[in-house]
């Protein structure tokens, strides 16, 4: 694996209540390579979400290791998109952009230089000094996948960032969305339980069981080698193909119980 | 083409109307009439009692000694605010009332961050706190008395005692029910507790932290007049005492009225102060 970036090994994770342990997590491995966009899919409560948690540290795992693979040793800076955009009302756009920044104490000038061109790049200017309440859904979505790119991660995770949406403006937003992530060259992961949603957005799908969660199949998704355009995927032959698999194997999981 | 600005929304919109029909002219002006008219109606009803006080004690339907009248009020408030014991009086009320609203906030503000820090210690001092705010607070008063003597210090703990324990569980229940995603928002962009206060829980909280002074300071003046109806020396609760036990009821009714401006022009304040935040 001579370009894996991030690498999941026989990671494990147990949550703890009064009724005893719950077994979320077991032996989970997988790898993600630079610049790819990975997607997790899997039946609904399945533990995709504390896949994430994981990755970003805000849960230590039970077993197994999660190893990071940078070139200049410093430590990878994980961005994370939540389902809801949770912008600030109080603040507008432009200091709800600069909440990472902010926190991290890093209000450079470079780093203020970039979010003014990640602005101008994404066309949201004029956003920059309205109040969150006077936009969309699509755009507060935009606006937050902003703010988590104000602060230049080295790997996004996006939790379902687009369910909150309907249906009209999570197709586009969620096209917007890869173009971003594709065209600031980001390593990503995104947990959605929408199967076209994955398929259309990402390199590789991985297949998740349930409960408890591990790794049922990993799907390269060959549009490109197949000569098949990004705007013409939902379209294809091969898009159905995919979506089939991975439901049929999603809908085994969901007998199996 | 006509542009309507509506005043309502002053910042955010302008009701634009391509062209105003007859029938939304007639519309806005029978709105305007409805406003006009509820607000006469309002000044006539003060009026006619007013007027009706005044002629059933001329007329003698009502003891004058009991009932008093508006124009012997008003006589003795013009009197009382030339030799200026008046204005003494209410400026120690409104004084006492303001330092004990501003020490409840500060008091409530403290001990609530505290409690979202430690959220241990919060869950320790519910049940007390639960129990003192049931308490029937003037049961205190006597108290606060025996322990603090008769003077400024115990009417403001007095003031302070009704709202602080109601204020501090509020405020503290208001923190800790901030959305947890948005802490973990914070969290995921390495943020502190302390920066999740500062960035989410507290800015988050403002308009709670307003209505609970909204509440707070009518409180707070409830509580000083309790403490000037049993320690003061001064002040309009003192006044009110006072004005009974001697059967100078005009004094008593005087001092009500003064109180009831005083809550009215407070509302008022904070009722501005609220519309100016949301704006």
């Amino acid at each position: 694996m001579h370009n894996s970036f991030l690498r999941l090994e026989h990671v494990s994770f147990s949550y703890y209540s009064m009724l005893g342990e719950f077994m979320a997590l077991s032996d989970i491995n997988f790898n993600v390579e630079k610049g790819m966009f990975v997607a997790l899919v899997g039946p609904s409560g399945c533990g995709k979400s504390t896949i994430l948690s994981l990755i970003c540290g805000l849960l230590k795992p039970v077993g197994g290791s999660i190893t990071f693979y940078s070139e200049d040793f410093h430590a990878p800076r994980v961005g994370y998109m939540l389902q809801h955009d949770h912008l600030l009302e109080w603040r507008d756009v432009y200091h709800n952009i600069m909440l990472g920044l902010e926190i991290s104490k890093n209000k450079t000038p470079e780093n203020l230089a970039f979010v003014d061109e990640l602005l101008e790049k994404y066309k949201l200017s004029d956003t920059k000094n309205k109040k969150p309440s006077a936009l969309s859904g699509g755009m507060r979505q935009r606006i937050a996948l902003i703010r988590t790119l104000a602060i230049r991660p080295d790997l996004l995770l996006l939790d379902e960032p687009f369910s909150a949406l309907d249906y009209q403006t999570r197709l586009r937003v969620s096209g917007d969305v890869r173009d971003i992530i594709k065209s600031e060259e980001k390593t990503s992961i995104l947990v959605t339980h929408d199967i076209s949603e994955a398929v259309s957005m990402a390199d590789v799908v991985i297949v998740l069981t349930k409960s408890p969660c591990s790794v049922k199949d990993i799907i390269p998704m060959e549009f490109e080698k197949n000569g098949i355009q990004r705007s013409e995927i939902r379209k294809s032959k091969l898009f159905q193909e995919y979506f089939d698999r991975i439901w049929r194997q999603i809908q085994d999981e969901n007998t199996e119980m | 083409m006509k542009t309507r600005k509506c005043k309502k929304f002053k910042k955010s919109y302008s009701l634009i109307a391509a062209e105003e029909t007859l029938g939304q002219q007639r519309y806005i002006r029978r709105r305007k009439m409805h406003k006009i008219y509820i607000f006469w109606s309002r000044i006539f009803i003060f009026a006619a009692f007013l007027i009706l006080w005044q002629a059933a004690s001329d007329l003698g339907w009502i003891d004058k000694f009991y009932f008093s009248s508006p124009t012997e009020i008003g006589a003795l408030f013009l009197h009382d605010i030339q030799d200026r014991s008046l204005l003494s009086h209410i400026g120690i009320t409104l004084f006492e009332s303001g330092v004990s609203f501003l020490l409840i906030l500060l008091f409530a503000m403290v001990i609530a961050t505290f409690f979202w820090f430690y959220p241990s210690l919060g869950k320790m001092f519910e049940p007390f706190l639960i129990v003192l705010n049931s308490l029937p607070k003037s049961a205190l008063a006597p108290l606060i008395i025996v322990w603090l003597g008769t003077g400024m210090r115990t009417i403001i703990l007095c003031g302070m005692s009704v709202g602080i324990f109601g204020c501090i569980l509020n405020l503290y229940q208001a923190f800790s029910q901030t959305d947890p995603e948005r802490l973990k928002l914070i969290e995921t962009l390495g943020g502190t507790k302390m920066q999740a206060f500062t960035k989410v829980v507290f800015p988050g909280n403002i308009p709670t932290f307003l209505s609970l002074s909204k509440v707070n300071i009518g409180l707070s003046l409830v509580g000083v007049i309790i403490g000037e109806f049993l320690a003061g020396r001064r002040g309009l609760g003192y006044l009110i005492i006072y004005g009974s036990q001697v059967f100078k009821l005009d004094m008593v009714i005087l001092s009500i009225t003064i109180l009831c401006v005083i809550a009215m022009l407070i509302y008022g304040i904070i009722n501005f102060l609220e519309k100016h935040y949301r704006a």
